[in-house]
């Protein structure tokens, strides 16, 4: 039976859809993050689950209860919010052992419980300190303490790691993951940042504008994105509009403006059809071992850009075909450089194929 | 997991019902029981006012007059604070300097200082020759105290006290608004190549402008409303409050309340509209300031030079303002207590001397003891009950939809001037209305409890709209608080400066409220009326003393609020 | 010609030094990225340089002209905030005149500077239209045609991508760049986001507790860093200890423990020193290992982020270390408690003397 399970929900503020009827059911035990950008309705999707929210239409059940009309205190299900929200006027202590004492357990329970969490979280010695007083990292860490001494079986976590450096974000969300594993509870992470949904999560839902637009597993959604969308918000990707020209059992080749042909492996369309092509940069792999096989072009590096442990490179196949590849610096020195002449591929399979959006491809992918 | 399958009755639905009902009868009721009673004994206020037998609508042009002397006052008296509050309001926001809390803290005295007795101070040092006179050698005072200011009209003395009064409504009140400015715009201008005083101009005004309206207003009501100090130093002339004062006392009880309601109709009618529009439009206000382009260049051309030479003199000149008119007076009146302790040192008479005032066969400081106790009971018990009321209904205003609503109709006895106040309370309990008490103690304490209980909630608003508490309490639910628990433990502790600000803020203001007291007091004089009795009895030296008392009380308050401030 | 140079710039702020001795010359058409983990005195510096503060000792040059007596408004800089302040009372245009009107350049002249400048952040469209009603990203691109219309040289960026989501990040950084380089302008970037400081900047500097650790182009910075915090900060490392045990003209051996040797290119160590061996998890070669600095042990775990896999390795001597290899499909994938062997070559393998104050506080972030 899942833990928590989300029927039609629906919520409304004004005249925006926050949440337009998402369906979901998340597995005891199991860590999901929800990845989407500013505004689709990530937090209030959250807030929802904490009782923070009414839904305006649907059902939310908690163990197979229906909870819709039961208060967040009821709910065991902690929310922690992206600044923490330690209370500032309670020392590190008082902040832990606020929700045992709340909950009126006797005295013993609470002292042991509080220090079990804090010594889990290496914050025995600052017991004493007030919130003001710690740094980000261990703000968070104290407020993840006072969640699971709360007994709640349910994290709800609103961008955990956003008040934080981006490389401390790097270090902590895999601290993060294996502290919810080892408690053995359940959580669900709101972010924005599809590397940290990538991570962290056993499962990911991409929210767009209060939809769902894909539920799977991080390699699903990263290689096997259901819409141009996912493909473009998660990993990048390169996209080439065409028709389908010609179509066997083993796939479709599609026509590009410029007059290239590209393989693909999937069979879902129909010759003619107006399609995009998506491909992951990191999918495009330059000057290939062979170089025999679909999809292999010959182009000139225009740009490259190190990123820090990989590189990104901008090719130019004939007379404009962009393709972007992105790879991991293994050896520094045998990099390609701008103007240098080389050659790309990717395999058919690692080639999504889409229908062209109504809308144009600019407003599936466009991100400012 | 078993969720409670019944839900008890909410403790927070009870409570909210109770407050909601304490705050109908004690606040709102008697505010507007002073119109209806104007409605309900027509045909009696139209006699006395405008058909009276002996003098005709003699009570009519008199009602006029003193309102248009009133406003005139009040209007002048604003328009000065803002243009020497703004400035201040801006240095205090955004320069750090040597002793700016102590520059605060004056600022902010007028607020809690009693009324009459920083009356009697001015007096003093304005027009005798203990004050500013006899620094300069003169054997009179600087001024007289009917010398007027040209073009107003308006008696100098009247003037500089409403200014003093009202000034630090307008400075308190724009410098909250500067605070809750990210400076970051400022920056952002300077680097765009603005010079200091054209950021304030274009960048700075548009955005404080709400604040400026809504510390306009409190300075414009508070003006309108004063009366301890104006009774003292307004000489022949009357404005509003004090002419319900003095109509009641002479029982002219229709003609007084006729004066009452058109006063809060008016003070209504002019600030309601500001707040309905600074509440609605979050917005800010959008100038289109078109000037012609060569005077648009000069005038940036100008403030480029000023930026640089007289940005200390827009600094500083301000304090000037509140040293004349707080500071100074303060001074002389602590110094007078001495001079005239022992005797008067013009004339040597002993019966001159404070000492022979207070503890000689007129026996002031009997009466000053008993002042004080009914002043310090009523002080208590109004500002308990208003405590009572006051935090569960800011809690309220912050959390039900319907809380601006009341937020806005709390502004009501905020602006009506204490006397129609201390009318309404009168009329609605005393032997006209429901006749269930008449004039003394309880009276005082249930008109207290009315201009209390706003002053309380807006203090303890800014400190729940400044600490985030709706993400504190929705952290505390999850945790497994319910909602009456999260306020307890979490809003409330969160809140506490503000609730200690506002006890101590009412608990001053009730000590040291004039106008209404006096209409409704009876024979149990506090000690603000017993500085307006002394004076009118002509017992300067022990006025002089009283008043000493009750600004050494005040600086106390004063030091109090701080601490509690601080604290946090 | 801005070129911006510090002479031994300090700041205090009570008894924190937020800049201490800083000593940074910034070249004409240099795009300069400061990073550092929070409270490292990063801002401070920029506002230092824009004269929102003042610094208690040092000097600063523009031009080798000394900027201590200008105000902020003379400085001819154009400055972009992480809140984005954009006037919320005024509209896209009038936001974007804002600098000309104040300077007094007359409407004409202001016209086609602001039009064009609408251009080129494609939002000549929305020119009515005030900040509230724009996204975060399109605000920011706003803020930067406003500190750029007045013909300013030198661009500070103060944090100017922290307010936006990760995906707009990633994409405005690239615009920024083509921004400065297009127009010729001197920039310095203030960032915690080291990937991003790495992918922009022609040179990037590195600051902790006030002071400069080092500074240098990206690519120095990562493969070369002088120190171990840079190593550490500047992207995933893994970081064992050792002792010196041979040394030759070129090379270095060192032990890691239970009989584990690496060895990497010969620095400043001598045989029998405490050092730190650092690699980074993708020059660590999973797939065909070169004869040299092989190192076996067991699969602990195995991580995916989209198509990059780290594989964690237990070495016999109970250190994990991570390795990197993009997710390939043709390839096979690695089982928890497989052994593996990989190897690195010793090019990349760097030697530090151990810190004084232990390896933890040397690397600590926070």
């Amino acid at each position: 039976m899942p833990l928590v399970k989300l029927v039609n929900i629906t919520k409304k503020f004004g005249e925006i859809i926050a949440l337009d009827n998402i369906e979901l059911s998340i597995e005891d035990g199991e860590y999901l993050c929800v990845l989407g950008q500013t505004g689709a309705g990530k937090t209030t999707l959250l807030r929802t689950i904490a009782g923070l929210i009414r839904p305006d239409g649907g059902e939310i059940f908690i163990e197979g209860e229906l909870v819709n009309d039961v208060p967040p205190e009821e709910r065991d299900a902690v929310y922690m919010f992206q600044h923490f929200a330690l209370f500032p006027h309670m020392n590190v202590w008082d902040n832990v052992s606020f929700g045992p004492s709340i909950k009126n357990w006797d005295n013993e329970q609470v002292k042991t419980i509080s220090s079990e969490v804090l010594e889990m979280v290496r914050l025995s010695d600052r017991q004493d300190a007030f919130p003001s007083e710690l740094s980000g990292g261990m703000q968070q860490r104290v407020a993840l303490a006072r969640g699971i001494a709360s007994g709640a079986k349910i994290l709800l976590l609103d961008e955990p790691l956003g008040a934080l450096d981006a490389r401390l974000r790097v270090d902590l969300r895999r601290q993060l993951r294996r502290l919810v594993k080892d408690q053995k509870l359940t959580a669900v992470h709101v972010t924005h940042d599809q590397e940290e949904a990538l991570m962290t999560a056993d499962r990911i839902m991409v929210l767009r504008k209060g939809k769902v637009e894909q539920v799977g597993l991080p390699s699903e959604i990263y290689s096997s994105p259901k819409s141009i969308f996912v493909a473009s918000f998660v990993g990048n990707a390169n996209f080439f509009e065409g028709n389908v020209i010609e179509m066997d059992n083993s796939g479709s080749t599609i026509w590009i403006r410029g007059d290239y042909q590209i393989r693909v492996s999937q069979t879902d369309r129909k010759v003619g059809d107006k399609v995009v092509v998506a491909v992951k940069p990191t999918d495009v792999i330059i000057n290939p071992d062979s170089h025999k096989g679909k999809n292999v072009f010959s182009g000139m590096v225009d740009s490259s850009t190190f990123v820090g442990g990989s590189m990104k490179y901008k090719v130019i196949v004939g007379d404009g075909m962009v393709i972007f590849s992105e790879a991991l610096v293994s050896n520094i020195q045998e990099l390609p450089r701008p103007g240098q002449e080389v050659t790309v591929s990717f395999h058919p399979a690692r080639c999504c194929l889409f229908e062209y959006p109504e809308a144009g491809l600019l407003k599936e992918i466009e991100a400012i | 997991m078993g969720f409670g399958s019944k839900r008890t009755v909410s403790l927070s639905s009870f409570i909210i019902w109770c407050t909601l009902a304490a705050f109908f009868v004690l606040v709102l009721l008697p505010t507007f029981y002073l119109i209806s009673y104007v409605f309900l004994r027509w045909p009696e206020v139209n006699r006395e006012v405008f058909a009276n037998p002996i003098i005709g609508d003699e009570n009519w042009n008199q009602i006029l007059k003193v309102l248009f002397f009133t406003f005139r006052l009040s209007l002048s008296a604003t328009l000065f604070d803002l243009l020497f509050g703004i400035p201040l309001a801006y240095v205090l926001a955004r320069k750090k300097f040597p002793g700016k809390s102590l520059v605060e803290d004056v600022v902010t005295l007028p607020l809690v200082i009693p009324t009459s007795g920083f009356g009697f101070a001015t007096l003093v040092t304005w027009t005798t020759a203990s004050g500013i006179g006899g620094v300069f050698g003169s054997s009179s005072g600087a001024i007289s105290l009917d010398t007027l200011i040209p073009f107003i009209n308006v008696q100098a003395l009247l003037f500089i006290v409403h200014v003093a009064l009202t000034f630090p409504y307008v400075v308190r009140t724009v410098e909250t608004k500067i605070q809750s400015i990210d400076p970051t715009f400022e920056t952002a201008s300077r680097t765009l190549g603005a010079s200091s005083f054209t950021t304030f101009r274009k960048v700075l005004v548009p955005l404080m402008i709400p604040g400026v309206f809504s510390g306009a207003v409190l300075a414009f009501a508070r003006s309108l409303g004063e009366t301890g100090a104006t009774i003292i130093v307004s000489g022949v002339s009357s404005t509003a409050s004090i002419a319900i004062v003095r109509w009641t006392a002479e029982f002219k009880l229709a003609t007084a309340s006729f004066m009452g309601s058109l006063l809060v109709i008016i003070a209504a009618a002019i600030i309601l509209p500001v707040e309905v529009y600074l509440r609605r439009g979050k917005r800010t206000l959008r100038f289109s300031s078109h000037f012609p382009v060569s005077l648009s260049r000069q005038l940036l051309r100008l403030e480029r030079f000023t930026s640089g030479k007289l940005a200390r003199i827009k600094d500083f000149a301000p304090l000037i303002v509140v040293v004349v008119t707080v500071i100074v007076p303060i001074i002389v009146v602590l110094n007078s207590v001495i001079l005239f302790w022992p005797a008067d040192p013009y004339t040597g008479k002993l019966e001159g001397g404070v000492f022979y005032q207070l503890f000689g066969p007129a026996n002031y400081f009997n009466h000053l003891l008993q002042a004080t106790l009914t002043s310090i009971v009523v002080a208590l018990i109004s500002t308990y009950i208003s405590m009572c009321v006051a935090i569960p209904l800011a809690f309220i205003i912050e959390r039900r939809w319907y809380g601006s609503f009341i937020r806005s109709i709390l502004k009501v006895p905020m602006i009506i001037p204490t006397s129609s106040l201390g009318l309404s309370v009168l009329l609605m309990w005393g032997s006209s209305g429901i006749n269930l008490l008449s004039t003394g103690i309880w009276l005082i304490i249930l008109t207290h409890i009315v201009f209390s209980v706003p002053v309380i909630v807006e203090s303890i608003i800014p400190a729940y709209e400044g600490s985030d508490i709706q993400t504190y309490e929705d952290s505390a639910r999850t945790l497994g608080a319910t909602e009456y628990n999260a306020t307890e433990k979490v809003s409330i502790p969160l809140v506490k400066g503000g609730i200690i600000t506002g006890f101590i803020l009412s608990f001053t203001r009730s000590l040291g409220e004039t106008g209404a007291t006096f209409v409704v007091m009876g024979r149990n004089v506090t000690v603000p009326a017993l500085v307006v009795n002394m004076v009118e009895a002509l017992a300067i030296p022990a006025a002089l003393f009283t008043s000493t008392f009750l600004i050494l009380l005040a600086l106390i308050m004063l030091g109090l609020i701080r601490v509690a401030t601080r604290r946090r | 010609m801005p070129e911006v140079k510090l002479v031994n710039v300090s700041k205090r702020y009570g008894r924190i030094k937020a800049n201490d001795g800083i000593n940074l010359t910034i070249k004409d058409k240099e795009y300069v990225s400061v990073i550092g983990p929070s409270g490292c005195g990063k801002t401070t510096l920029i506002r230092n340089i824009a004269g929102i503060i003042h610094p208690d000792e040092g000097e600063i040059f523009i031009d080798e002209e000394s900027v201590s007596n200008v105000p902020i408004e003379d400085r001819r800089i154009g400055y972009v905030f992480q809140n984005i302040a954009l006037f919320p009372h005024m509209n896209i245009w009038d936001n974007i005149t804002y600098g000309p009107h104040v300077r007094g350049l007359p409407q004409q002249q202001t016209r086609p500077l602001a039009l064009e400048m609408l251009d080129m952040i494609k939002i000549a469209a929305r020119s009515e239209a005030y900040p509230h009603e724009l996204s975060g990203g399109t605000q920011q691109k706003t803020a930067v045609a406003r500190a750029l219309i007045s013909d300013a040289r030198l661009l500070l960026l103060d944090e100017p991508l922290g307010a936006l989501d990760v995906k707009v990040r990633t994409e405005l950084r690239y615009e920024l760049r083509r921004l400065v380089k297009d127009l010729r302008l001197t920039a310095l970037h203030v960032t915690h986001d080291q990937e991003e400081a790495m992918s922009i900047s022609d040179r990037v500097v590195v600051m902790k507790k006030g002071r400069i650790v080092e500074a240098g182009t990206p690519v120095s910075l990562y493969t070369r860093p002088q120190h171990t915090f840079t190593a550490n900060f500047v992207g995933e490392a893994n970081f064992l200890k050792g002792i010196v045990v041979e040394t030759t003209a070129d090379t270095s051996v060192v032990d890691i423990g239970s009989g584990v040797q690496l060895r990497a290119n010969r620095g400043k160590e001598t045989v029998d020193e405490r050092v730190i061996v650092v690699f980074r998890p993708e020059f660590a070669v999973l797939d065909k290992p070169i004869e040299v600095n092989r190192l076996s042990g067991k699969v602990m775990d195995v991580l995916y982020s989209g198509s990059i896999i780290r594989v964690m390795i237990k070495l016999p001597n109970d250190e994990t270390i991570a390795a990197k290899r993009i997710a390939s499909f043709d390839k096979p994938m690695y089982d928890v408690s497989e052994s593996v062997t990989i190897s690195v070559s010793p090019d990349n393998v760097l030697v530090y003397p151990y810190p004084e104050e232990g390896l933890k506080k040397a690397l600590a972030l926070e």
